[in-house]
């Protein structure tokens, strides 16, 4: 399962990276996930609540930020919230849109 | 779970070499030789302490601001960091040795051991050519390989659905790479996982198969963006089943208007030359 591959790479990051600030435990942490990132956000965070138990991670409140996708339009450059990849642009109905948004999947920060 | 790398069971995931040695092996070295920390203490009799540190490798730029119990540790941090900075050292290898490696994605059953089977056939006389095996269980993929005749490598993911380029960093210890030759990764068969993980090749390589829904594309979005060349194989069945060609094509064009296509059939041979041209300009 891919969220499942995905929450282990946020452990190891964590681990890594606490580990380089010395903490042992790690009370929050934030993640930001675009809208158009291909990560199922919910299974995701399911996925990590299930690994973290061993982990630096594991009483950790797991905050996920969703960001929307944003489109902009490669025709009349109109930017427009897009809710899928293949969003046609709202204005002109023109195709594709260069997605200026959405696509972030990373570690914002721990709170330690 | 493995708390030095973070795959979900150490136990799993195995790499067999080419002679079929069988020998389970899981590997806890890491290496991170370009990490630069420069720790900075900022000591304020106030009692607001900042570290900055500053990591080379990763681009990463923490600072930590103690207040009172609560320490923030900002990383903005791609969670594919690591994954991507080793694809990165595999691509330097290849490029060093000139080795061309084509990373082969599909979903299970399009025919990826075919292609490569008689791939490995008719180029294995002026090319030299190695594989690395990506799939769950079983050995039976890189056995079918090394019959063809070309050096193969094993791994098994285990319940892992894709390699990473850990995982190929590995595999290239044991795999002798010849310099100038061409590498096929045949990756776990999953349309979804694999298209994350940069192996480091210099081209992925997109098999879908006529038995399968045109509307493949827009289903798997992600790989079709990724990928560089879409092969629609088993065309001697067009006749007998649904499958628009035009249709398929379409869709993933819109995804990714500069996605290559090959049509062919790895059990008649037609369309195989045009796949062995395609090859050839990107080894010569």
């Amino acid at each position: 399962m891919h969220e499942l591959s995905l929450a282990m790479e946020v452990i190891d990051l964590a681990q890594r990276e606490a580990g380089k600030h010395g903490v042992s435990s790690v009370q929050e942490i934030q993640i930001e996930v675009g809208n158009l990132c291909g990560v199922e956000a919910d299974g995701f965070q399911s996925a990590l609540e299930l690994l973290v138990r061993d982990s630096i991670l594991k009483n950790a409140i797991i905050r996920l930020i969703r960001t929307p996708g944003r489109g902009k339009c490669l025709a009349c450059d109109v930017e427009f919230e897009m809710l899928h990849r293949l969003d046609v642009c709202p204005e002109c109905r023109c195709f594709p849109s260069e997605i200026s948004g959405g696509e972030e999947f990373r570690v914002l920060s721990l709170i330690v | 779970m493995c708390e030095t790398c973070g795959c979900g069971n150490p136990d799993e995931f195995k790499i067999h070499g080419s002679n079929h040695d069988h020998h389970d092996q899981h590997d806890h070295h890491h290496d991170n030789p370009h990490d630069h920390h420069h720790a900075h203490g900022h000591g304020h009799d106030h009692g607001h302490d900042h570290h900055h540190t500053h990591d080379h490798e990763g681009h990463s730029h923490s600072h930590s601001h103690d207040r009172g119990h609560k320490k923030v540790i900002n990383l903005n941090m791609d969670i594919l960091s690591e994954n991507n900075r080793l694809a990165e050292r595999n691509r330097g290898y290849f490029e060093g040795k000139q080795v061309l490696c084509l990373n082969l994605v599909s979903s299970p059953g399009s025919g990826k051991t075919s292609i490569l089977e008689k791939t490995i056939h008719s180029l294995i006389s002026t090319k030299k050519i190695s594989v690395i095996e990506g799939d769950q269980q079983t050995t039976r993929d890189a056995e079918r390989i090394e019959k063809s005749g070309a050096p193969a490598i094993q791994i098994n993911t285990g319940s892992g659905c894709h390699l990473d380029a850990k995982m190929i960093h590995l595999a290239l210890q044991k795999l002798n790479v010849e310099n100038g030759s061409i590498l096929f990764i045949e990756n776990v068969g999953n349309l979804v996982c694999p298209a994350m993980f940069d192996l480091g090749e210099q081209k992925r390589v997109v098999v879908i198969s006529v038995t399968e829904g045109d509307d493949k594309p827009l289903k798997y979005p992600y790989m079709f963006q990724t990928s560089n060349l879409c092969i629609i194989n088993k065309t001697d069945l067009l006749p007998y089943v649904d499958f628009n060609v035009d249709t398929a094509i379409n869709y993933a064009r819109q995804l990714n208007p500069d996605l290559q296509f090959i049509l062919l059939s790895a059990k008649t041979g037609e369309g195989m030359a045009e796949w062995y041209d395609w090859i050839r300009k990107l080894n010569s």
